[in-house]
C-alpha cells in the first residue's frame, strides 16, 4: 500500500479492520495507527464500535482485516500470544480477579514474564497507586471502582508491554478520580515512554492527553486528527462535548 | 459415651473420603463450573492401579498409591484435551453427556478388567488404636485419614498459592478472560486441574479402601460419589476448604443420624441427598463458596 | 445443507404427501408385525459364534424405555432442564402398578389410573422446587433423586407395598382374547416363501408365545398413545410456547409466556410419562426390584435419549432400542475374531454405551435421528403449507438443522427444527 518505509515506527497499524459478534458485523473497515511513544484516542458515542475495535485487535473476537505490531502481522494471534509480543489490554469493567488479593492480580500481571524484577516492579505500582500498597492482602474484588482501575492499569503495565489499550478507563468512576487517573496516564507516557491506545467515551479527558484521535460512528472512522485539532472543532464539541 | 466418640470416630474418616473427593470436584467446579460426573470413577480406577501395582508389581503400598495418583492425573490429563477442551466451556449440556459417559465406560472398564468380586485393599496406615479411653478407641486409621487430609490440603494451598501454575489455576477459577489477557493459556492450566483433582480423588478412594471393613470394587464410588457431591455443595462447590467441612460433616452426619435418630441406614444416603437438595435450593454458595454470579 | 434436488418432493396437503405419510405408516405397521411374531422368543441369529437373541419380550422391554425416554425429552429437550432422575419415576410407576395389581388385584392398564395422576404431582411437585435450580445443579439434584430411589424402597414402612430388597412379584398375565386368530396369523405368515420360516414352526402359538405378543401389541398401542399425547402437545399452542422457552428463554419471557408454569408442567408430564414406562417394564418383567431402579437406569434413559436425539420423538424410539438391546447383544458376544476371550467378559455394553455416548456427542451432537435425516432429506422433501393462504410456500424448503423453530414440522416427530450444538 502506501510508504511501507515508515511502517517499522508504528507500533500498531490497522488496516481495514472488520469484526463482530456473530452474525453482527460492527465494524466495517476501519485504518488507524499508533505510532511510537504515541498516546492515541479512539472517542465515539456508545454503540459506535469503541470497545469492539479494541477486543478486534486483541484477538478477543473474531475479525479480518490487516493488524500489525512493529510490523509483525498479528491478524491470526489471539488475546493470550499478544501478551507476550508486547500488547497489554486493559478490558471494559476493568476486568480484575476479585477473588485473588491486590498483589496477586499484580503478580498474574507479570505472568509472562520469567525475570526476577518483578517483586520489584510490584513494589514499583505500590508506590505509583499508594492506596494499592495498602491493600495489598485485600481481596480486589473489595476495592472501589478507582482503586480497581489503577489496579488493572498496574497489572497490565507489569508486563512492561511497548503498547497499553485502555478500554473505557473512566467508565463509572467519579470525576475526580478519572482526572487523576488520566494525568497519571499522562506521566507514565512520558516517564516510560508506553505507547497507548485509549477508547473513550469523555471525549474532553481523553483528548487532553492524547496526541491523536480518531472518531468512531456506527463501526466507521467519522474524523480523525491532531488531539488539538479535534478539541477545538465545532462538530466534534457539539456531538461529543455537548458544547 | 464411649460408643458416642467410636462413632465420631468413624464418621471421621468416612468424612475424610467424602473430603477429598469432594476437594477433586471442586477443583474442576472452580476452574471451569462443570461438575465432572466421572470423579468417583477416576478415583475408583485409581485405586485399582494402585492395587495392580501393589500385589503384581509389588511396589510398597504407599509408592503405589502415588505411582496410580501420577497415572491418574495423566489419564486425566488427557482425558481433558482430547474429550474436553474441543468444546465451548460456558456450554454446559455436552460436557454433562460426556462426563456422564466416561461415567459408565469407565465403571465398566473396571468391571471388564477387574470383575466385580471385591478385593481386600492393603492397608496404609498402622492397624490398631492410637488412643483408648474405656471401649472408646481411636484408631490409627483415623487417625492416618484425618492426617491426609490435612496433608493434601496444605499441599493444595502451597500448590495454588506460591507457585505459578497455581496463580494460574486460581485466575482463570476468578475470570477467564482476563487470565487470557496477561497471557494465561486455559487450556494446559486447566489440564493441570483435572490432573490435580483426578490424584486427589485417587488418594480419596485409596484411603477409603484401606480400612480393615472395606473392600475394592468397581461401583464402590457410585453412590459415594453422592456423598462427595453433597459434601462439595455443603461446603461451597468453589472453596476447597468448604469441602473439607463438608465432607466431614456429611461424614459425621452418616454415622451420628443413624444410630442415633433411630435412622435405618439406607437413611443415610437419604440423608446426603437431603442435604444436597436443601442447599442448592436455599443457599447454592454453601457455606464458604462465594456467592455465585451466572457464570457466563 | 443444501438439499441437492431431492428425488421426491412432496407438498403438504396434497394427495401425494398423504401417499407418502400412508405409506410411513403402513411401513410401520408392518415392522410391529414382523417384530411381534417373528422368532417368537425361539429364535436367535448367530454371528461368529454368538448367539444373538431375538425376542418380542426384549422389544416390549425396550417399549418402556422408549415412553420413559420420551418423558425425558420432553423435559430435556423441550425446556431444557436436563434431569437425571427420570429414573425415580420409572421406579415409581412400577411399584405403584405392581402392588395394585398384585396386592389389590387391579388390571394392569387400570392402574395406570393411579400411576399417572400420581406421578404427573410428584413431578409438579418436584417442578416447582426446580424453577429455582438451574443447569448443572438441577442435574446433581435429580441424580440425588435416583439415587435414593432404592432406599426409599426398601424403608421399612413401606415394605408390604414393595416387597423391600426382595421385590415385588406380580402374576399377572396378559391373555389375549380369543377372538382373535394369532395362530391364524402365524401359520398364515408362515407359510410366505423364503422369510416364512422366521414366523415360528407353523404349528401355531403357545400359550405363552400368545401372550407375549399380546403384551407387545398392548403395550406397543399403549406407547403410540404415548407418542401422539406428546406429539400433539408439541403443536398445540402451549407446545410452542414451551420450546420458546427452550430456544430462547429471555425473549420467551419477555413475551409475557409463563414460563414458570410451562417448566413446571413439563415435569409433570415427563415424570407421568416416566410413570407409565413403569408400569409397562414390570408387566413385562414380572417383578419390580429396587436394584432395576439406580441411578444407572436414569443415566441410561439419558444415553438414549442423546443417542437418539435430543429434542426428537423417534429419538425416543431409537433410545429405547438402543438401550434396552445394546448391553444384552454386548454381553452374548462371547466371541470375536482377534479379541481375546477375557475382554468379552463383564459389563461391555456398559463400555459400550459409555463410548457411544461420547462418540455421539463428538460426531453427530443431533444423535442417530439426526444423521437418519439428513439422509432423508437428500432424497425427500417436503414443503409446508402456509395455513391462510392454503397454496404452498413455493419453494421455501423445511431443511433439517435449519433453525425457523416454531413452525409445526411436517412430520410431526420434531420437537424442534433445531436440536442441540451444531458442531460438537
Amino acid at each position: 500500500m502506501s510508504d511501507t518505509s515508515t511502517t517499522t515506527d508504528l507500533v500498531l497499524d490497522v488496516k481495514g479492520l472488520e469484526g463482530g459478534y456473530g452474525q453482527i458485523q460492527v465494524l466495517h473497515g476501519l485504518d488507524f495507527h499508533v505510532a511510537d511513544g504515541e498516546i492515541v484516542v479512539i472517542l465515539g458515542a456508545n454503540g459506535a464500535g469503541k470497545t469492539t475495535t479494541l477486543r478486534a485487535v486483541s484477538g478477543m473476537i473474531p475479525r479480518t482485516g490487516s493488524v500489525k505490531l512493529r510490523g509483525e502481522d498479528i491478524s491470526n494471534a489471539k488475546a493470550p500470544d499478544l501478551v507476550r509480543k508486547g500488547v497489554a489490554h486493559v478490558p471494559q469493567g476493568r476486568g480484575t480477579l476479585p477473588e485473588l488479593s491486590v498483589e496477586d492480580n499484580l503478580r498474574v500481571g507479570a505472568y509472562i514474564r520469567d525475570d526476577n524484577e518483578v517483586d520489584a516492579d510490584i513494589d514499583k505500582w505500590f508506590g505509583v497507586y499508594p492506596v494499592l500498597g495498602e491493600r495489598k492482602n485485600q481481596r480486589a474484588g473489595s476495592l472501589s471502582g478507582g482503586e480497581q482501575q489503577m489496579l488493572a492499569v498496574s497489572r497490565a503495565l507489569m508486563s512492561r508491554p511497548s503498547l497499553l489499550l485502555l478500554d473505557e478507563p473512566s467508565l463509572g468512576l467519579a470525576p475526580i478520580i478519572v482526572a487523576e487517573l488520566f494525568e497519571r496516564f499522562a506521566e507514565i507516557n512520558k516517564e516510560t515512554g508506553t505507547t497507548m491506545l485509549v477508547v473513550e467515551q469523555n471525549a474532553q479527558l481523553a483528548l487532553g492527553i492524547g496526541d491523536r484521535g480518531y472518531v468512531l460512528e456506527s463501526g466507521e472512522i467519522f474524523t480523525e486528527g491532531p488531539a488539538d485539532d479535534l478539541i477545538n472543532d465545532d462538530a466534534i464539541r457539539k456531538a461529543y462535548l455537548g458544547v | 459415651m464411649e460408643l458416642f466418640l467410636n462413632r465420631i470416630s468413624d464418621g471421621l474418616s468416612n468424612g475424610a473420603t467424602y473430603a477429598l473427593i469432594a476437594m477433586a470436584l471442586v477443583m474442576i467446579f472452580k476452574a471451569t463450573t462443570l461438575i465432572n460426573f466421572a470423579q468417583g470413577e477416576f478415583a475408583m480406577f485409581g485405586g485399582f492401579i494402585a492395587l495392580v501395582l501393589a500385589t503384581e508389581q509389588g511396589i510398597p503400598m504407599w509408592g503405589a498409591v502415588f505411582g496410580s495418583m501420577v497415572i491418574t492425573a495423566v489419564c486425566a490429563a488427557g482425558i481433558e484435551r482430547t474429550l474436553i477442551r474441543p468444546f465451548d466451556p460456558s456450554d454446559h449440556l455436552p460436557l454433562v453427556i460426556i462426563t456422564l459417559g466416561l461415567f459408565l465406560g469407565i465403571n465398566a472398564l473396571a468391571g471388564i478388567i477387574w470383575r466385580f468380586d471385591p478385593r481386600a485393599f492393603p492397608e496404609l496406615f498402622p492397624s490398631g488404636n492410637a488412643l483408648t479411653y474405656g471401649t472408646a478407641t481411636l484408631s490409627w486409621y483415623t487417625v492416618g485419614t484425618l492426617v491426609t487430609i490435612a496433608v493434601v490440603s496444605g499441599g493444595l494451598t502451597l500448590l495454588l498459592n506460591k507457585t505459578k501454575i497455581g496463580l494460574a489455576f486460581r485466575a482463570v477459577s476468578s475470570n477467564l478472560e482476563s487470565s487470557e489477557l496477561v497471557g494465561i493459556k486455559v487450556g494446559p492450566t486447566l489440564q493441570f486441574g483435572w490432573a490435580i483433582a483426578a490424584a486427589v480423588g485417587t488418594l480419596g478412594v485409596c484411603v477409603f479402601v484401606a480400612s480393615p471393613f472395606r473392600q475394592l470394587e468397581p461401583n464402590v464410588m457410585v453412590t459415594g460419589l453422592i456423598f462427595a457431591v453433597s459434601a462439595a455443595a455443603l461446603g461451597g462447590l468453589d472453596s476447597l476448604g468448604g469441602a473439607i467441612v463438608g465432607g466431614l460433616a456429611i461424614g459425621l452426619v452418616q454415622s451420628i443420624a443413624v444410630p442415633y435418630l433411630g435412622v435405618p441406614s439406607e437413611l443415610s444416603l437419604l440423608a446426603a441427598v437431603a442435604v444436597l437438595m436443601l442447599v442448592l435450593l436455599f443457599k447454592p454458595s454453601g457455606l464458604f463458596g462465594t456467592p455465585q454470579v451466572e457464570r457466563v | 445443507m443444501a438439499t441437492s434436488s431431492p428425488k421426491f418432493v412432496f407438498i403438504q396437503g396434497t394427495g401425494g404427501y398423504r401417499a407418502y405419510k400412508f405409506l410411513g405408516f403402513a411401513v410401520l405397521a408392518l415392522l410391529i408385525l414382523i417384530v411381534a411374531f417373528a422368532y417368537n422368543d425361539t429364535g436367535s441369529i448367530t454371528l461368529f459364534d454368538n448367539d444373538y437373541k431375538l425376542s418380542v419380550t426384549r422389544v416390549t422391554k425396550s417399549i418402556s424405555f422408549m415412553v420413559a425416554i420420551l418423558g425425558l425429552q420432553v423435559v430435556a429437550g423441550f425446556t431444557g432442564q436436563l434431569s437425571l432422575g427420570q429414573g425415580f419415576f420409572f421406579g415409581t410407576g412400577a411399584y405403584i402398578s405392581a402392588w395394585l395389581v398384585a396386592d389389590q388385584n387391579w388390571a394392569w392398564f387400570t392402574s395406570l389410573l393411579v400411576v399417572v395422576p400420581v406421578c404427573f404431582l410428584f413431578g409438579l411437585l418436584f417442578g416447582i422446587p426446580a424453577l429455582r435450580i438451574k443447569g448443572l445443579y438441577l442435574a446433581l439434584v435429580t441424580l440425588g433423586l435416583a439415587a435414593i430411589f432404592p432406599s426409599l424402597i426398601k424403608l421399612d414402612v413401606l415394605l408390604p407395598y414393595t416387597g423391600g430388597a426382595a421385590g415385588k412379584q406380580v402374576d399377572s398375565d396378559f391373555i389375549p382374547p380369543s377372538w382373535l386368530p394369532l395362530d391364524a396369523i402365524v401359520d398364515a405368515l408362515h407359510k410366505i416363501p423364503l422369510v416364512g420360516q422366521y414366523f415360528g414352526e407353523g404349528e401355531g402359538l403357545s400359550s405363552k408365545e400368545e401372550q407375549r405378543v399380546w403384551t407387545f401389541f398392548l403395550m406397543t398401542i399403549l406407547a403410540i398413545i404415548c407418542f401422539k399425547m406428546v406429539s400433539n402437545l408439541i403443536k398445540s399452542r402451549p407446545g410452542r410456547a414451551i420450546r420458546a422457552v427452550r430456544d430462547n428463554e429471555t425473549s420467551a419471557a419477555v413475551n409475557g409466556m409463563s414460563l414458570a408454569f410451562n417448566k413446571v408442567m413439563s415435569f409433570g408430564v415427563a415424570s407421568a410419562l416416566g410413570g407409565v414406562g413403569g408400569m409397562i417394564y414390570v408387566a413385562e418383567l414380572g417383578i419390580a426390584s429396587e436394584g432395576d431402579f439406580t441411578q444407572l437406569i436414569s443415566i441410561l434413559f439419558v444415553v438414549g435419549m442423546v443417542v437418539g436425539g435430543v429434542g426428537t420423538l423417534s429419538g425416543a424410539v431409537v433410545g429405547g432400542l438402543v438401550i434396552a438391546f445394546i448391553p444384552d447383544w454386548a454381553s452374548s458376544t462371547q466371541n470375536l475374531p482377534l479379541v481375546p476371550e477375557r475382554w468379552l467378559q463383564g459389563p461391555t455394553g456398559g463400555l459400550i454405551l459409555g463410548l457411544g455416548l461420547i462418540v455421539v456427542t463428538f460426531v453427530l451432537p443431533g444423535g442417530v435421528i439426526s444423521g437418519v435425516r439428513k439422509i432423508r432429506d437428500r432424497i425427500i422433501q417436503v414443503i409446508p403449507q402456509t395455513p391462510e393462504l392454503g397454496i404452498p410456500a413455493g419453494g421455501v424448503a423445511l431443511q433439517a438443522g435449519s433453525t425457523e423453530g416454531i413452525e409445526a414440522s411436517t412430520d410431526g416427530d420434531a420437537m424442534s427444527a433445531s436440536t442441540t450444538a451444531d458442531d460438537g
